[in-house]
C-alpha cells in the first residue's frame, strides 16, 4: 500500500509497463477487442445487458463525430483501456483492497477473490474502463472448452478490467528467470497488440529508454488522457493527423 | 452420486475410463497416427502445463491468413496470426481471433443426420452413381482450396458439372466487375492489387479495404504505410461513397457523391488534372462534362477542383470497389477509376496498380460466380437439368437475394447433401448432412489470392481432434468414389485426404527458390505443416499493360435505379459478422465500427432527414423495395447521404444456432434481381420507400456501446 508521502505527482514519475497507442492508425477494426476477450476469458452479456452498458469489454473503441453532414468527421479512434495509473483513482476508495497497487510491476491490479462488488472503483474512474459482473454470464457447453488456463474466470458480483495481460507478463518472467536473464524489448506483448493488423497498439517496458514503447512515447507529441486529474496513466496516445 | 462408493469401486471405474478412452478415441491433433494415451504415457502435445502451438490457415474467410494455435491439455485456447506468414505477418482480424467461438460453438452439427458414416457415404455414392453425370452439380465456398481442387479432379474425370464457387463477401465486393474492368483496360484478366503503402494519396471509391474488402490484412498495412509519416509526408486518403463506411472514416476527406455516380466523378477529375497539366485531353477523359458530372453526384464543383490539385500534386492511387461497382454501371465505374491511375503513371509501379501474384500450384485467377451466373445455376436446378446438388462452405439461402429464388429453386432439387458444420440455412433445406470438421480440425491448404507479392499457399493441419463425430469432406468423397467404383475410384485414387494433400504439396519439391526444402515428400509435408505453408521468395506481381487505358473509351453514364421510393439502398456487409459470424456470440458482442451496434441490425438514416420525417432514433421503420419489405430499428447516421439509407448485411438468420437465429433482419431481402454488364448484382442501385411502423419505447432498442460512456447513469445519449 502507498503511503501518503510516498505518492509522488511529478510527471517525471514512470511506471514499468506501457503503452502507447497510434490513433492515426488504428481502423477501429475491433480486433483487439476479440483478441482481449479471448484472451481473458471475458464473458458475453447478450443483447440486453449490453444495452444497459453492462458488457464486459476491457478494451472498447471510442469514436466521436465533428461536424454536420457534409463536412462531417469521425474522430481518429480511440481504444481505451485500463491506464495503468501510476497514482490510480479507483485504489484508494476499495474498502476491501481488492483493487490494489503492485509495487514489482507498477500496475492496478484487481483480486478477484477479495472483491465483495461494491462498485466503489468503476464509479472513481474517469476512464470508465471497469466491467462489472452483474450476473453469472453463461457459457453453453462446450463455449468452456476455449477458457485460457492462465486467467480465472469471474462471478457474478465482481469487478474486473484491464491487467496489460499480467498472466503473460509473468510468463515472459518467468522463463526468462529460468534462463538467466531480463525479459527482452517484444518477447511477449498484451493480446490487443499483437492481434491490431495496424500495429496501432505497442508494449512495454516504459522505464527502459531503449525499448520501443519508450522511444515511441518520447517522440512528442504523444498525450496522456485526463493527465491534469494526477492519475499519472501509462497508456500514451498519438492523436494522429 | 447418492450411492456410497467405496474407493475400490472408484478404481475399478477409473482403470475402466483410461483403458476406453485409450482404444476409442482414435486421432491426436498433429498427426491423424497419435493415440490419446494416459497419462503415463504422455504424448509429446499433451504434456501438463505445457501450451503446444500448431500453424494453420484462417476458414473465416478465403483470404488464407496464417494462424498459430495455443493448444492446452488438447484443447484449442487462442489464435493468433503466424508471424512467419507472408500475407498477415502475425496479425489476425477480429473474426480470426473469434474462430474458436466457432469450434466450441454449441450449436455445432454433432454427427451425420443418417446417424452413422457408413450409411452417409453409401448414400454419397449412390448419388455420384445413381444419377447421370450432368445432373450432378457441387456448390462449393471459396475455402479450403484443396477440396475444390479435388472436386474437380472428380468433375473431370466423370463429366460431372464443374464446382461453382459462391460467397456473399465476392458478391458485396462485384469482384466480377473488378477483374472484368481491369481485363477490358489491361487486356488480361486477375485481380487487381493495389499497393497503398507506396503511394502518396488514395482515392478510393467505395473500396472498404480497411474492412472485409478482399484482403483487409495487408490492406490496413498498406494504409499503415501510406500513413507513415517519419521519413516521408504523409500520405492522404479520399474516400467517395454515399454512406461513410468504416474505411470512410479513416479518410482525410469524404466525398458523399450519390450512389452510381462514381465514375462520372472518377472522369471529372481526370479531365480536371488533365486540363490543370495542359496538353492533349486524353480521350477516355474527354466527354465528360465536369460542371454536369459534379451535379449528378450532388457535390460542389469547387470540391471537384480541389481534388483535381491535390491529383497534379500526389501520385494518387484510385482504387474501384464495393458498393460503387454494384450498380447497374458498375462496369463502366471500375473502368473510370481504373483509368485516373494512368495519370499517376502507376500501372506495375510502387504506389500502383498491379494485378495480383498467382499462388503456387494455379495457373488462372479463379473468380467466384457472380450473381448472373448464380442464377443460371438455379435455373438449371428449376429445369431440373441438376438433380442432386452438393453444398459445402457455402450458405446460398441467405447470402443470395431471396428474389434469385435459389430456396425454391433448391426445393425442387432431388438430392441435396450438405456438408456443413453448422445447420445454416441452406443446410436446414437439405435432405442429408454430412458434417465437416471446423476449419481447426481440418487438413487443407488455401492459394493467397492477393495480398502479398509472393506466390503462397498456406497450409492447414488440425490443431485439435475432431469434437464430434464429424468427418472431412474430402474423405468422403474419396471412400465415396471407392464405392462408387470405375470412373469415379480412377479419379480419386487416395487412401484419404492427407494423401491428396501431400500429392499436391509434393509437387512443389521441385520449385527453386521455395521458402524451405527437403528431399523427401515426408519431411516436405513435415515443413508445410510447421510453417503453415510454402512460399516461393520470387517477386511474381504482375505489371499490367496500361499504355492504352488514356485512349479508351469509358461511359460513365448516370446508372438505372431500380424500385420506386425516396431513398437510395446501401447495403453494406457488417465489418465484424461479415457473411458467416453471427453465430459467433463475441463477434455479436463487438461493437460495430461505426455505430457501436452490438447484436442487432439498424438501418442508418441521416438525422436532418429523420427529422423531417418524424423519425427518432429506436423508432421502427420498414423498407420496401420492389421485392421485399422489413423492419428494422432506425439508428440516426451524421455520415450519410440525406437520400441514403443503409443497412448492415450478416443478420436475418432463420437457422445457424441460437446466436444467429432470429436476430435482426436480412438486407438481401431487399435486393432485387439486376445485374451489371459484368454479371454482378446491382445491389446499390435500388430506391426503396421507408415508413414508420412504431415510436421508440424507452427500453427497448438497439443496444449500442456509445451508451457505455454513460454507464452508471444516464447515457451521454443521443447524440454522439
Amino acid at each position: 500500500m502507498i503511503r501518503p508521502e510516498e505518492i509522488k505527482m511529478s510527471a517525471e514519475e514512470t511506471g514499468k509497463w506501457g503503452m502507447v497507442i497510434d490513433q492515426d492508425i488504428c481502423t477501429g477494426c475491433q480486433a483487439c477487442v476479440a483478441a482481449c476477450a479471448m484472451e481473458n476469458n471475458l464473458a458475453f452479456v447478450g443483447e440486453e445487458d449490453s444495452g444497459y452498458g453492462r458488457s464486459m469489454h476491457w478494451i472498447r473503441i471510442e469514436r466521436f463525430w465533428e461536424g454536420e453532414y457534409p463536412e462531417v468527421k469521425m474522430t481518429p479512434q480511440q481504444p481505451m483501456l485500463c491506464q495503468q495509473c501510476g497514482h490510480a483513482t479507483c485504489e484508494p476508495v476499495c474498502p476491501a483492497f481488492a483493487t490494489v497497487h503492485s509495487q514489482a510491476e507498477q500496475l492496478n491490479l484487481q483480486v478477484y477473490n477479495r472483491c465483495v462488488g461494491t462498485r466503489y472503483c468503476a464509479n472513481n474512474c474517469p476512464y470508465q474502463v471497469r466491467a462489472f459482473n452483474w450476473r453469472d454470464y453463461k457459457r453453453p457447453e462446450p463455449l468452456p472448452n476455449q477458457l485460457n488456463p492462465d486467467v480465472t474466470v469471474r462471478r457474478m458480483g465482481v469487478m474486473e478490467k484491464c491487467t496489460f495481460c499480467i498472466q503473460r507478463i509473468f510468463k515472459a518472467q518467468d522463463k526468462a528467470k529460468s534462463e538467466g536473464r531480463e525479459v527482452m524489448d517484444g518477447e511477449f506483448t498484451t493480446a490487443c497488440a499483437q492481434a491490431c493488423p495496424a500495429n496501432a497498439i505497442v508494449f512495454g517496458r516504459v522505464d527502459q529508454p531503449e525499448s520501443l514503447v519508450s522511444q515511441l512515447m518520447h517522440k512528442g507529441h504523444g498525450v496522456k488522457h485526463l493527465e491534469e486529474l494526477g492519475t499519472l496513466p501509462n497508456v500514451t496516445y498519438f492523436k494522429g493527423g | 452420486m447418492t450411492e456410497q462408493f467405496s474407493r475400490r469401486d472408484f478404481l475399478k471405474l477409473a482403470g475402466l475410463g483410461a483403458a476406453t478412452t485409450a482404444i476409442l478415441t482414435g486421432c491426436g491433433p498433429a498427426s491423424r497416427y497419435v493415440k490419446r494415451e494416459p497419462y503415463q504415457q504422455m504424448p509429446e502435445y499433451n504434456s501438463v502445463g505445457q501450451s503446444t502451438y500448431y500453424a494453420t490457415t484462417c476458414r473465416e474467410c478465403a483470404a488464407g491468413c496464417g494462424l498459430v494455435v495455443r493448444t492446452y491439455q488438447g484443447r484449442a485456447i487462442k489464435t493468433e496470426g503466424n508471424a512467419n506468414h507472408p500475407l498477415n505477418l502475425g496479425k489476425t482480424c477480429a473474426r480470426g481471433q473469434a474462430t474458436l467461438q466457432g469450434l466450441y460453438n454449441p450449436d455445432r452439427v454433432q454427427a451425420p443426420s443418417t446417424g452413422d458414416w457408413d450409411s452417409a457415404i453409401q448414400i454419397v455414392a449412390d448419388t455420384l452413381k445413381n444419377y447421370k453425370p450432368g445432373e450432378v452439380a457441387f456448390l462449393m465456398g471459396m475455402a479450403p482450396d484443396h477440396l475444390f481442387d479435388l472436386v474437380t479432379d472428380l468433375a473431370n474425370a466423370t463429366g460431372m458439372n464443374a464446382p461453382v464457387r459462391f460467397g456473399a463477401l465476392g458478391m458485396f465486393e462485384a469482384r466480377a466487375t473488378l477483374s472484368k474492368a481491369a481485363e477490358n483496360l489491361f487486356g488480361q484478366a486477375g485481380l487487381p492489387w493495389f499497393d497503398l503503402g507506396g503511394a502518396q494519396a488514395v482515392f478510393s471509391f467505395g473500396a472498404n479495404f480497411l474492412e472485409t474488402w478482399i484482403s483487409p490484412l495487408p490492406y490496413t498495412r498498406g494504409f499503415v504505410g501510406l500513413r507513415a509519416k517519419e521519413t516521408k509526408i504523409r500520405g492522404t486518403f479520399v474516400q467517395f461513397e454515399a454512406r461513410m463506411s468504416a474505411t470512410g472514416a479513416k479518410a482525410d476527406h469524404w466525398v458523399p457523391v450519390r450512389p452510381g455516380t462514381e465514375g462520372l466523378v472518377a472522369l471529372a477529375i481526370g479531365k480536371l488534372v488533365s486540363e490543370l497539366r495542359g496538353g492533349a485531353m486524353p480521350r477516355v477523359f474527354s466527354s465528360v462534362n465536369p460542371v454536369e458530372a459534379a451535379e449528378a453526384a450532388g457535390v460542389e464543383l469547387e470540391a471537384l477542383h480541389h481534388l483535381a490539385e491535390m491529383f497534379v500534386t500526389f501520385n494518387v492511387l484510385a482504387i474501384p470497389g464495393g458498393a460503387a461497382l454494384g450498380q447497374s454501371n458498375g462496369l463502366e465505374i471500375a473502368e473510370a477509376v481504373l483509368a485516373l491511375n494512368a495519370l499517376s503513371d502507376n500501372f506495375g509501379k510502387p504506389g500502383g496498380v498491379y494485378l495480383s501474384a498467382l499462388a503456387p500450384n494455379q495457373t488462372e485467377y479463379n473468380r467466384p460466380a457472380s450473381a448472373e451466373e448464380m442464377a443460371s445455376f438455379v435455373e438449371k436446378m428449376k429445369s431440373g437439368a441438376i438433380k442432386a446438388l452438393f453444398v459445402h462452405g457455402v450458405n446460398p439461402v441467405f447470402e443470395l437475394p431471396a428474389s434469385l429464388g435459389f430456396k425454391e429453386a433448391l426445393a425442387g432439387v432431388e438430392q441435396v447433401i450438405s456438408f456443413a458444420t453448422f445447420t445454416d440455412e441452406t443446410a436446414a433445406a437439405a435432405k442429408f448432412v454430412f458434417p465437416d470438421h471446423h476449419g481447426l480440425e481440418s487438413w487443407g491448404y488455401q492459394r493467397v489470392a492477393t495480398g502479398v507479392s509472393l506466390p503462397v499457399l498456406s497450409g492447414a493441419q488440425p490443431v485439435v481432434s475432431p469434437f464430434y463425430d464429424t468427418r472431412a469432406t474430402a474423405d468422403v468423397l474419396i471412400a465415396a468414389a471407392k464405392l462408387a467404383g470405375g470412373a469415379f475410384a480412377t479419379a480419386l485414387p487416395y487412401a484419404d485426404e492427407v494423401e491428396f494433400i501431400q500429392t499436391r504439396v509434393s509437387e512443389l519439391m521441385s520449385e527453386a527458390a521455395g521458402s524451405f526444402s527437403a528431399s523427401d515428400a515426408a519431411t516436405f509435408m513435415a515443413y508445410f505443416q510447421q510453417y503453415g505453408g510454402w512460399y516461393k521468395n520470387v517477386e511474381a506481381l504482375i505489371a499490367p499493360d496500361g499504355s492504352s487505358v488514356l485512349n479508351g473509351n469509358v461511359n460513365a453514364a448516370e446508372p438505372e435505379y431500380a424500385g420506386e421510393g425516396e431513398f437510395f439502398f446501401v447495403p453494406f456487409v457488417s465489418p465484424t459478422l461479415a457473411e458467416a459470424g453471427a453465430n459467433k456470440p463475441w463477434l455479436q458482442e463487438l461493437p460495430d465500427p461505426t455505430t457501436t451496434v452490438m447484436w442487432n441490425t439498424w438501418i442508418e438514416m441521416n438525422p436532418e432527414t429523420a427529422h423531417e420525417l418524424g423519425i427518432a432514433n429506436d423508432d421502427v421503420v420498414k423498407v420496401i423495395s420492389e421485392v421485399g419489405e422489413v423492419q428494422a430499428y432506425v439508428y440516426l447516421y451524421p455520415a450519410i447521404r440525406p437520400d441514403t439509407i443503409a443497412m448492415p448485411f450478416g443478420q436475418g438468420h432463420t437457422a445457424y444456432g441460437q446466436y444467429a437465429e432470429n436476430r435482426g433482419v436480412n438486407p438481401a431481402d431487399l435486393i432485387a434481381v439486376r445485374f451489371n454488364e459484368a454479371g454482378d448484382l446491382a445491389f446499390a442501385g435500388m430506391k426503396v420507400k421507408v415508413e414508420k411502423v412504431s415510436s421508440a419505447v424507452s427500453g427497448v432498442g438497439l443496444s449500442r456501446m456509445e451508451s457505455r460512456m454513460g454507464v452508471y447513469g444516464e447515457a451521454l445519449g443521443e447524440e454522439h
